[in-house]
Order: C-alpha cells, then sequence, then structure tokens
C-alpha cells in the first residue's frame, strides 16, 4: 500500500477535486495539499490540470477588468490551456485557476458570418436568463453548425453550511431546430453531516429551423422551448422530492409503532408476545 | 486491516464520543487537541519530534475527516478505500472515525443474519450478536464478559422488538464491550433497513448508535453518538436521474435511574427512540425541505419580473392596509375617548 506511484496518488487527488462540491473546491484542494504532503512539481502540476478540468466542467464564472458581469469559463470558451474567450464582450483573457485572478485581456474577433444569429440567441438566453436564474450567468458560443448555451446559477451559504449549484448545456442545431440539453443540479448541505443531492437529465427537443429573415424570432422561439424543458425538469424534481418523502422515506421508518405511541420499556418484552401473538393468527 | 475498533476503543474511544466524523464542532475540537499538543513543554529533542510527527498526523487526519464530510456521500466506501491507499498511516484512525455502511451476514453457527460494522470487527472476522463466534472463526476474538454478554442478549432482543415496531422489517443489532476499570460499559446498537424499490425509487436507512454507560451509584450517565445515512434514489422520464443521500450526526447525553442490570437496556432503548424520532424529524426537513428549497433557490419555475411586480403590488397592498389600519386605530382611539368622556359625563351625572 505505501508504493503507490506518483500517477496512482495522483489519479485518486483529482477524482477526490473533481467530486468538490459547488463553492468548496478550495476547501477540497488544500486538504489533498495536506494529504499528498508533497511539494514536488509534478504534484503541482497534476493538481493544477486537475483544477483547470474542474473549473471548466463547473462553469466557474470570472469577472474581467471593468465588467460586471460573470464570465463563465468552458470548454465552448477555451483558446487553450488557460485561455478563454468571452463570446459577449469579445474578449480574450487567461485565467489563473487557483485565484480565478484574470490578466491578458484582449479583443477576440467573432466568426462573422454565425455572429448575427449568435448574437440574437444571446439577447433571447440573457433575458430568460435573468428572468429565471436570481444570480444566473449564460453563455452563448457559435460551435461550428451549432450554437452552445452553458448556463449557471450558484448559491453559496457556507456560514450556514450550505451550497447548490444548477447548471445547464444547450446546443442547438439551426438548420434542423433540434435542441439537445443537459441539466445538473448539486446541493451540499453539511451542518453536523453530509447531505448532498445530485440530479442529472439529458434532454431532446425539436423547435422549428432558423428563419434567416427573422433571427430575432428564431432566438425567442429557442429560448422558449428551453425555458419549457428546464421548467419540466424542475417540477418533475419537486414532485420526486414529494414522492420520496412520502413513499421512500416513510417506507424504511415510521415516526412512531403503529400502536401510535413510544414504547413502554419496561414491558418491552410484552410487546414480543404480542408480536408472536399476532404472527400466529 | 485495521485491528479491533473493541480491542483498541479505549485509545479511540475519545475520539469517537468528542468528535465523531461530519461533525463541524469535531474538527474545532481536534484543532485544539493539536494546539495544545504544541503548547506542552518540550523537554527533549526526542519529545520534539514526537510532538512534531503526531502534529502532521492530526493534521493529516484532520484534513481527511474534512474531505470525507465534503466527497459526495454516496461513494463513502470507494472515497475511504482511495483516501487510506493516499495515506496509509492515518488509516486506523480513518476507519474508526468515518461511519459506512452496515453490511449483512448470516451467520454460520446460528444460520441467522446479523450486522457487520466496525464495533464487531477483530481483524478480518466479525463477531456475530446470536451466537458469540466470530466469522469466518478465530481463537483470540474479543468478546464481552459474561455479564455484559448477559446484557447484550437482552438488548438484542429487545432491539429486535423495537425494530419490528418501527422498521417492520430490516435488521438489528447490539453490540456491547466492557470498559475495564470504571463501572459500567459501552456498546452500539445498529439498524439497517433497506426499502423495497417501488415505482424506480430506492431508499436505505442505516443508524448506529454508539454509547458509553457509566454506573453512578443509583444513577447511570449515558453518552450517545448517534448517525443516521440516508440513501434515497429515484430516476424516470420527466426526471432524469436524482440521487439525495447522506449522514447526519448528533449527540446526547443523559443520567437514568438505574437500580438492576436489565435497566440499562430500558434506559438506553428510551434514549434511541428519543434521538431516533428527532433524527427522522431533521432528516425529513433537511433532505425533503432544506435541499428542495435551495434547488428553488437557484432557479424560479415562475417569471422573476412577474415575481417583482407581484410582490410590489403586494407591497403596496400592504401599505394602504396599513394605512387603513392606522385610520381604524385611530377611529378606534377617538371613540374610546368619545366614550369615556361621555361615561365620566355620566358619572358626573351620577354624582351630581
Amino acid at each position: 500500500m505505501e508504493g503507490l506511484s506518483v500517477e496512482e496518488r495522483l489519479k485518486i487527488a483529482n477524482s477526490f477535486l473533481l467530486d468538490s462540491p459547488p463553492g468548496e473546491v478550495n476547501d477540497v484542494y488544500s486538504d489533498i495539499k495536506v494529504l499528498l504532503n508533497n511539494n514536488n512539481a509534478a504534484y503541482q502540476e497534476g493538481l493544477l490540470d486537475a483544477l483547470r478540468q474542474y473549473n471548466i466542467e463547473q462553469y466557474v464564472t470570472v469577472t474581467l477588468p471593468e465588467q460586471e458581469s460573470m464570465v463563465i469559463l468552458s470548454k465552448y470558451g477555451q483558446i487553450e490551456n488557460d485561455r478563454f474567450f468571452d463570446p459577449k464582450s469579445h474578449q480574450a483573457f487567461t485565467v489563473d485557476h487557483i485565484s480565478q485572478d484574470v490578466t491578458e485581456v484582449e479583443p477576440h474577433t467573432p466568426d462573422e458570418t454565425t455572429e448575427p444569429l449568435r448574437s440574437a440567441v444571446e439577447t433571447a438566453i440573457s433575458e430568460y436568463v435573468a428572468d429565471h436564474y436570481p444570480k444566473g450567468a449564460s453563455a452563448t458560443y457559435s460551435t461550428g453548425e451549432t450554437i452552445t448555451i452553458a448556463i449557471v446559477d450558484n448559491k453559496y451559504n457556507p456560514s450556514n453550511l450550505w451550497n447548490g449549484r444548477w447548471r445547464s448545456t444547450w446546443v442547438i442545431s439551426p438548420e434542423s431546430g433540434e435542441i439537445k440539453g443537459t441539466i445538473k443540479v448539486n446541493v451540499h448541505y453539511y451542518e453536523e453531516g453530509n447531505v448532498q443531492l445530485n440530479s442529472t437529465k439529458d434532454i431532446e427537443i425539436t423547435s422549428s429551423p432558423v428563419n434567416s429573415e427573422d433571427l430575432a424570432a428564431s432566438a425567442a422561439a429557442y429560448s422558449k422551448s428551453i425555458c419549457k424543458a428546464e421548467n419540466e425538469f424542475q417540477t418533475a424534481l419537486n414532485e420526486s422530492y414529494i414522492e420520496l418523502s412520502e413513499n421512500t422515506f416513510k417506507g424504511l421508518r415510521r415516526a412512531l409503532p403503529l400502536t401510535r405511541h413510544k414504547i413502554d420499556w419496561d414491558k418491552i418484552s410484552n410487546y414480543k408476545i404480542g408480536q408472536e401473538l399476532a404472527n400466529k393468527s | 486491516m485495521a485491528r479491533s475498533f473493541v480491542r483498541n476503543h479505549r485509545s479511540y474511544e475519545n475520539t469517537y464520543f468528542e468528535s465523531p466524523a461530519n461533525t463541524i464542532l469535531a474538527y474545532q475540537h481536534q484543532s485544539l487537541k493539536v494546539r495544545s499538543l504544541c503548547e506542552g513543554t518540550i523537554t527533549s529533542y526526542q519529545n520534539f519530534f514526537r510532538k512534531l510527527l503526531s502534529l502532521k498526523m492530526g493534521d493529516q487526519l484532520e484534513c481527511a475527516l474534512d474531505l470525507m464530510r465534503r466527497l459526495p456521500p454516496q461513494n463513502t466506501e470507494e472515497n475511504l478505500s482511495q483516501l487510506i491507499s493516499l495515506v496509509p498511516s492515518i488509516h486506523e484512525d480513518l476507519v474508526n472515525a468515518v461511519d459506512q455502511p452496515l453490511k449483512v451476514a448470516t451467520c454460520p453457527v446460528s444460520k441467522k443474519e446479523y450486522l457487520q460494522s466496525t464495533f464487531n470487527r477483530d481483524g478480518d472476522s466479525f463477531r456475530s450478536p446470536w451466537s458469540n463466534e466470530y466469522d469466518p472463526p478465530i481463537t483470540d476474538g474479543v468478546v464481552p464478559s459474561s455479564k455484559t454478554r448477559k446484557l447484550e442478549i437482552a438488548a438484542n432482543d429487545a432491539f429486535d422488538t423495537y425494530r419490528e415496531m418501527y422498521y417492520e422489517g430490516g435488521h438489528s443489532a447490539a453490540y456491547f464491550w466492557d470498559d475495564p476499570g470504571q463501572d459500567g460499559f459501552s456498546g452500539a446498537v445498529l439498524f439497517k433497513k433497506v426499502g423495497d424499490s417501488v415505482r424506480k425509487m430506492k431508499g436505505a436507512w442505516d443508524s448506529i448508535h454508539v454509547f458509553k454507560a457509566n454506573e453512578r451509584g443509583r444513577k447511570a450517565h449515558y453518552k450517545l453518538t448517534s448517525t443516521v445515512m440516508l440513501y434515497t434514489i429515484t430516476s424516470k422520464s420527466e426526471l432524469g436521474n436524482l440521487n439525495l443521500s447522506g449522514s447526519m450526526t448528533r449527540q446526547f447525553e443523559a443520567d437514568y435511574p438505574f437500580d438492576e442490570p436489565n435497566a440499562h437496556i430500558a434506559n438506553i432503548g428510551q434514549m434511541v427512540e428519543d434521538i431516533e424520532l428527532k433524527m427522522r424529524n431533521l432528516l425529513q426537513e433537511v433532505y425533503f425541505g432544506k435541499t428542495k428549497d435551495i434547488v428553488n433557490d437557484l432557479r424560479s419555475i415562475n417569471s422573476l419580473a412577474e415575481f417583482q411586480k407581484q410582490a410590489n403590488m403586494h407591497g403596496e397592498l400592504v401599505g394602504e392596509l396599513l394605512d387603513n389600519r392606522s385610520d381604524i386605530a385611530q377611529k378606534k382611539t377617538q371613540l374610546t375617548s368619545k366614550l369615556k368622556l361621555r361615561i365620566n359625563n355620566d358619572n358626573d351625572e351620577v354624582k351630581l
């Protein structure tokens, strides 16, 4: 057991890091550093790779200088390694994955042919996100033949020991009007415990093909379809909460015995006789 | 493989009772312990290095427990085994401090099913509460004294009845061990229930109650640490997959009257019953209330703009209502003073 190689140790450490609950990656990172107890360059580099992967997968947001809106880090906006671009403000930047500081901000020219549709979808999606996500951030990318949308909303409340994150990814094929999406919700509650909700859903919906005469109308239609699908998922999630509570949870342990009274422990053996009699009859 | 929890329980007693896994207080407590190590007078280099070593170990254990409190509880067993291979030196402390799901096995002697846990383990073997034999058999396995075993048998019987009344199925076990040099003993009361999978919904409940009983004349003092692990999983087409799982821990201390050995069973039974009801309510609230609220805080099904509009309207309405109310209040005061005036006048008249 002592003989784990650097790679094997890093593999474990990185899987922990990638499993970090919302808003707690820094805590997990510092725990892992103490557990690895080794400052050699291979570990540092390996951990940084995992941290980069975490930030991209989790749609971690950064802010650009002199801008209010949050910018999502995602693979769709990754130029190379730590270089990303913001499709909204048309800027490229370098991010430090530990401090999340942004440097080397430069203009980033969008693709001329796809920009009109991308920009129309961005407007509709920004409006939708502002109307349904209290602290939401979104990014709309032109991804070849498709338009890809990333949405994230985080609510961190470490002083009350809970954190939550909602992520959605939507890929629109304008030619066919097909929309494919994935929603992921994670909640961590850790007051004298560790309770986590993990919920994921893959969705496919069909909207109409893009109308090149009226991009704004097409964008509004896509946004409406996405809103409907997300509402349906959230409604199903809320219903499942009730079902799990009413059926599954209640089926595990009763609040009180059938007698509707707590047990009289001085007469515990009498209950057994009662049970045996009931079983016989 | 770590040695027996029971065999070594004295060295872990404080860790278990004062700082169970998954509690924040526990970590604060541990850092206090670490701090006191630093403050101790250093008399020799040997001591210095020993302290430095234990300080580092304490640090690593603290971080490992913090990590277990954050990593998905859905993979507790896997995370724990990976953590152990990463830092083998804290293996034993980790295994004893982190609660893991209970396992059901069949006792080869009595052919009855029993629960395997850290509390009936010695090396790679587990002691059956029904036969008191280790499975697989070992010659020098720790067993309770005959006095404590007698209580253990009675407790297994009583909690089996309790299990049927509350869980209507599942498994229960009580494992007791002696506290040498003290009047009393320690033990663990365990329950496991795996729900029937109805309409693609699955659930499992594991409760682990670890207690220490101290006899003090006609009273007995009990310290109880209870952990419930609850797993709920469901999937359907509108929802996709949902996994809502984890554990919560609470501690409890109480004195109960104690006149004869069997009073322990009733006392522990009452405590376990009370704390299980409290924890059931707590789990219900956190799992199906709190985490649901957080989801609906992340995203709103209804339009936020619409909501704001309504809130504003509501605000106006409340404002008007308050205005009206102050009007009414004002009229009421006016009326009362008028009335008083009249009564006074009447009185005056009577007097006159």
